[in-house]
């Protein structure tokens, strides 16, 4: 289709234009996310996605299941930092309910949150890396990932939709193995850091592909609701583990990495130095394990929360996701609404990409880190 | 008769390092050992075939880490997601595209029956993937373990050849 | 709590509740006072809210008509939009539509609600004063049906694009 658009600024013979399909079978899209491009050559002229094609009624089955029975979709939202998702719906639950839980819940809460957090960031790692061309790092990155695996395997019993938390605690304890696994893997996950940083980050072209490529303004994170790395990466340091505190982080010492540039390097910086402390979380966390249960005293078999809203934020891998149940009194809730980080983040692409090259506009929305069932639900 | 005879011996010198077969078992076993997979992960288990495909799982033993963006080069779609009433047409333009011989492996729950997302009053889900097109193969699982989808593709291999490439492990 | 026949766990042992380690909410306690409203210096009615019963700071219910103003008057104070939502009252006749903002830089966790009564559910968009509101109003109408006046582009987001029915609504059937 050729649309001829007069050039508004100097009076120039008009420009034709077409319109192209990105998706939704694509593999840069990471989903199925369809962007219908319209392109002036290789410039973007207009990049509007459009969702919708895995939309699996999430918000709809939260009204039609008890408290216990949503927890496995919770893992399904976004299925690479899926204990953090998890997390913030149990959270929601046990703060209406107004449930004590044990510390040590709180502590190996906030340790497999952070191993997942590492294995997200690593999946995303690979897969930027495959979408900008280099094939290469996706190996290595799952394969410091299938350690992950393994240990979060031993205690849940599965590789990526954990349901390990239970509404008042968790579904087992962790074992001496787990621990010692985690210590050895966060000892050997620190010179393979340096590895990545050695063949990527420091790589010429890498950084030629990236450094000044699809700037993010403080004003536009702030109008359009982005979180996570969007905003960490444009000079904000907002995390909500530092600004609305949950679980167990005030114990812990960690940075929040921040960078001030706002393109599409200071993303990726930022997702890399959070690997580097979630490490440093992973490390105090199972110094100062506390003994104790792993599940709250009294909770009832058949929960009904008291009538109003409760709401829960957590810090996942790809920023703010929010819970907000609204309960009238009965075994399930009246509605359960899902505030996902991917939306927010994928609102802005449209504002962001005009006028950028196609690569450049994939490797914007590669650093905006997209996991599509994120923004469908 | 000498002639005859001529010809057997030849042959039985040969048969070390000739082997005559059936043009259709030939063109079966290159096809089994190197089926290309389309790139089409819808959700989660996306992962778990990328993992299978990554390094400790490696589909590129059985010749098909070569994932395809194109369906015009694929011979396997592994529909490895749910699949949508928005994204049902799609999948079929896909399947469409697809040149013969054309295999279809449905990995997970979803693809094979709806999965987790089936309810009464569901408004948005397909209830397996082979509602709209044939499926050789169904992997279940939420998602299937790599090992899994591994046993799945040497399911279709043997479905393509009529023989087994490894034995089957009996636990103990 | 409608605690109705609480049986603990098999896990749980039967020791004494260990004590709240520093750094815990202890979500047991009560607050004694009413909760801090920070926003008080605006002419919006927010109320304070207990966080760690609720989750977030202040809330407001405002006048269908009011919320353009009020989203300009959080924007000012810096507050980023953080998500639109409906919520289907049958037994009153009602929705609710619920904007929720937070602060980038400080623990400020705001709540907007409004009502707008279900037969005819019409209200402003505020997409003209974060432009981040212009896919939460669309999946706000996919859902509901809720009619953003204003909105440049308010056809099916989530949903198909032929799609003429709501499906969050309580009377919805497939």
């Amino acid at each position: 289709m050729i649309v001829e658009e007069p050039s508004s600024t100097t009076g120039a013979p008009p420009r034709e234009t077409f319109v192209i399909n990105l998706g939704p079978q694509h593999p840069a899209t990471h989903g199925v996310l369809r962007v219908k491009m319209t392109m002036d050559g290789e410039y973007v002229v207009r990049a509007e996605p459009v969702v919708g094609y895995i939309h699996r009624m999430q918000e709809k089955m939260g009204e039609n299941r008890t408290y216990a029975q949503f927890l496995p979709n919770t893992s399904r939202i976004d299925y690479l930092s899926a204990m953090t998702y998890t997390h913030a719906f149990v959270g929601a639950v046990e703060r209406a309910a107004k449930l004590q839980i044990p510390p040590r819940v709180e502590y190996i809460r906030v340790i497999t949150s952070e191993l997942n957090r590492i294995s997200s960031h690593l999946v995303w790692w690979g897969a930027f890396l495959m979408d900008l061309g280099g094939f290469t790092p996706m190996l290595y990155a799952f394969d410091d990932r299938e350690k992950i695996l393994d240990l979060l395997e031993g205690i849940t019993g599965s590789r990526l939709t954990y349901s390990y938390y239970r509404i008042g605690g968790l579904y087992n304890d962790v074992d001496d193995a787990f621990v010692q696994g985690t210590r050895e893997f966060v000892k050997q996950m620190r010179p393979r850091l340096k590895m990545y940083r050695d063949l990527v980050t420091d790589n010429i072209i890498f950084r030629k592909r990236l450094i000044g490529i699809g700037p993010i303004s403080k004003e536009m994170c702030r109008k359009y609701g982005a979180t996570g790395p969007v905003i960490r990466g444009s000079g904000i340091p907002y995390d909500v583990r530092r600004v609305e505190p949950y679980s167990a982080y005030p114990d812990f010492d960690f940075v929040i990495p921040t960078f001030e540039e706002g393109d599409s390097m200071a993303r990726y910086l930022v997702h890399m130095e959070e690997i580097v402390q979630s490490l440093r979380i992973i490390e105090q966390a199972l110094d100062k394990l506390p003994d104790g249960p792993v599940m709250a005293e009294k909770v009832p078999r058949v929960l009904k929360l008291p009538p109003g809203d409760y709401c829960y934020a957590v810090e996942a891998a790809r920023g703010r996701f929010a819970v907000r149940i609204v309960s009238d009194n009965k075994e399930i809730p009246y509605r359960v609404k899902l505030r996902t980080p991917c939306l927010s983040n994928l609102s802005l692409f449209e504002e962001a990409s005009q006028g950028m090259l196609l690569p450049d506009a994939l490797a914007l929305m590669g650093s905006l880190d997209l996991v599509i069932p994120d923004i469908d639900r | 008769m000498a002639a005859q005879e001529d010809n057997a011996r030849v042959l039985k010198d040969c048969a070390p390092h000739v082997q005559f077969a059936k043009l259709d078992e030939l063109l079966a076993l290159g096809r089994a050992n190197s089926l290309w997979p389309l790139t089409f992960g819808i959700a989660c288990c996306a992962i778990e075939m990328m993992a299978a495909g990554a390094s400790r799982f490696d589909l590129a033993r059985f010749g098909a880490e070569v994932f395809r963006p194109s369906p015009r080069q694929a011979d396997v779609m592994i529909v490895a997601g749910t699949v949508n009433k928005k994204m049902a047409a799609a999948i079929k333009t896909l399947y469409d595209q697809m040149p013969e011989p054309k295999w279809v492996i449905a990995m997970g729950n979803c693809a094979i029956s709806g999965g987790p997302f089936v309810f009464p009053g569901q408004y948005a889900v397909v209830e397996g993937v082979d509602k709209l097109f044939p499926v050789d193969v169904f992997i279940p699982g939420c998602p299937p373990r790599p090992e899994a989808l591994i046993e799945g593709i040497l399911k279709l291999e043997e479905k393509l050849t009529g023989k087994r490439r490894w034995p089957i492990v009996k636990p103990e | 709590m409608n605690a109705t026949a609480p049986q603990p766990p098999d896990s749980v042992s039967q020791q004494a509740k260990p004590a709240a380690a520093p750094g815990f909410r202890d979500v047991s306690a009560s607050q004694a006072a009413p909760a801090p409203n920070p926003l008080a210096h605006l002419p919006i009615p927010f109320q304070g809210v207990d966080y760690a019963a609720k989750g977030y700071h202040v809330e407001a219910t405002v006048a269908p008509d009011q919320v353009v103003a009020v989203a300009e008057q959080l924007d000012k104070e810096g507050l980023a939009l953080d998500t639109i939502t409906g919520v289907d009252w049958l037994a009153e006749g009602q929705m609710e539509v619920v904007y929720d903002y937070f602060h980038p830089a400080k623990a400020l966790r705001v709540v907007v609600r409004t009502r707008i009564p279900r037969g005819q559910p019409e209200i402003a968009t505020i997409q003209k004063v974060y432009p981040g509101a212009n896919w939460h109003e669309r999946e706000t109408h996919d859902f509901f049906g809720i009619r953003f006046l204003g909105h440049p582009n308010l056809t099916p987001f989530l949903l198909p694009e032929d799609a003429d029915f709501h499906p969050l609504r309580k009377d919805y059937a497939a």
